[in-house]
């Protein structure tokens, strides 16, 4: 009696013990990485599962066409030949833009630029190309002479942003054309690009019927579908503090068919007289931003994503704030510059701990 | 009953507290894997060259294209890039990583220092 006894608990036991470890479903895929960098001027990573390596270099091919086709409409540093593009738009002749016919991937872009113009209370301007332009330059110079690094002379930065203004440009949507009326106008759309073009390739992904996927487009991250079977993806967002050696990750997110985007001071910098000086550019000040390290956003669609990360890094907490629960499905999450990290109302229902 | 059977019945609900606890164990490791990882794979425009186990100590020079340069150093069972020739230095200024998913990026050099671990997966899934 109680040897059958002992024997049904240890039945009991081991069933239970079964049971739990194949509780996480799993698919029989293999998980595959890339790299490539060749777009946006920043790495490209992408992360998925598939039933074999074929698969996901077939997935992979598809991603790269199409990120290629974005970067190469959206550069305002290249041009290509037989293609009309944001350099093309920039250009001037005789000291004036010309009126430019553009695929509708660039009208679609700037369409969405003027929105978030708006919503973001001109702080993400693509309109800004002029003063960005000198802050380019003077930072690809001190990259390759940091003895020699210098700032953008405050006259040279006020002056250009006299012609900043996005209403100067003109969007002709019946013949998809462009034109900059101001002639000292340039057009900058690397705040909003990567994650407008992260956003449509995973939209596209998702129209071939392609899921699985995870992309990283120079911190515009976007999740295709689940990672293996139905467990989200797990995504670690930097520590913006380089100098912390102990924490690699300031927040560990689970992720599924959503984006979340990062504008951290790392990022892009030059250093000045032992100061860096990073990318983000406030439209008032014309100087960096400093009231944060980072701003991660995290939303369904990696071009609000972008867009808003942006804004979010050059806005008080409070106004942010305000914008991120005025919003709709959007969470963030700010780091200061002393480390501490503030949230908005539903972020930390989207982040987990992870085990040592 | 008498004291055998209770002792018995004592073992027994031992071993079962045991075997749930190996079980909540194995699930929980199987749930989050493995964190800490046992490779710094070298990866120069996607494709892998070389890997490191975290174990050993040891200093490598990565060659690049257009003659880069990228000292990759695995100290304490960590990896960290301890000098390079890239005009941004981001990847020299990187921590040293460790963990599963972890990744050092020299954009300028094309290269990409990434975590792994002997078992499958693990970690992070993306870093960014
Ligand atoms: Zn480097």
């Amino acid at each position: 009696m109680m040897r059958k006894m002992r024997f049904a608990a240890l039945l009991l036991a081991l069933l239970l013990f079964c049971s739990m470890v194949a509780c996480k479903k799993q698919s029989g895929k293999t998980k595959y990485s890339a790299y490539y960098f060749d777009y946006f001027d920043t790495v490209t990573t992408v992360v998925g599962y598939a039933d074999s390596k074929d698969e996901f270099d077939r997935v992979c091919a598809s991603i790269t066409a199409q990120l290629e086709e974005y970067h190469r409409l959206y550069t305002i540093y290249n041009r290509y030949e037989g293609l009309n593009n944001l350099y093309t738009v920039n250009e001037t002749e005789d000291g004036v833009h010309n009126v430019v016919q553009v695929d509708e991937k660039i009208m679609d872009l700037l369409l969405y630029a003027k929105e978030i113009y708006t919503l973001t209370g001109g702080r993400t301007n693509i309109a800004m190309g002029s003063v960005l332009s000198i802050w380019h330059e003077y930072r690809e110079a001190g990259m390759h002479d940091p003895a020699g690094a210098e700032l953008p002379p405050m006259d040279a930065l006020r002056a250009a942003a006299e012609h900043t203004d996005i209403e100067q440009m003109i969007l002709d949507t019946e013949n998809n054309t462009v034109f900059l009326a101001d002639p000292e106008m340039r057009l900058d759309v690397g705040a909003i690009a990567k994650g407008y073009a992260v956003e449509m390739v995973a939209q596209q992904l998702t129209a071939d019927g392609i899921e699985g996927y995870i992309l990283n487009v120079g911190g515009n991250v976007r999740a295709i579908g689940t990672a293996d079977g139905d467990e989200p993806w797990s995504v670690g967002i930097e520590n913006p503090d380089t100098e912390d050696t102990e924490t690699p990750y300031i927040a560990y997110l689970h992720l599924s068919d959503a984006a979340v985007v990062t504008s951290g001071s790392y990022q892009r910098y030059y250093v000045v007289d032992g100061k860096n000086y990073h990318h983000i550019i406030d439209p008032e000040t014309l100087l960096p931003g400093e009231k944060y390290l980072a701003v991660s956003v995290l939303c369904r669609d990696s071009a609000l994503g972008d867009a808003l990360s942006t804004a979010l890094f050059l806005m008080d907490w409070e106004e942010g704030r305000a914008l991120v629960e005025f919003t709709p499905n959007v969470e963030a999450m700010w780091t200061l510059p002393g480390g501490e990290q503030k949230y908005s109302s539903g972020f930390e229902a989207y982040t987990f701990a992870m085990e040592k | 009953m008498g004291t055998n059977d209770r002792k018995k019945i004592r073992n027994d609900i031992i071993l079962a507290v045991v075997l749930l606890a190996v079980a909540a164990a194995a699930m929980l490791f199987w749930h989050f894997g493995k964190v800490e990882g046992d490779f710094a794979v070298v990866l120069i425009d996607g494709v892998e060259t070389a890997r490191y186990a975290l174990d050993t100590d040891t200093e490598v020079v990565i060659h690049t294209d257009n003659a880069g340069e990228n000292t990759l150093v695995i100290a304490g069972g960590k990896a960290y890039v301890g000098a390079a020739n890239c005009p941004d230095l981001v990847c020299a200024g990187h921590r040293a990583i460790s963990r599963v998913g972890e990744t050092i990026v020299c954009l300028p050099h094309k290269l990409v220092i990434k975590i792994t671990a002997a078992s499958d997966a693990g970690g992070v899934d993306m870093a960014a």
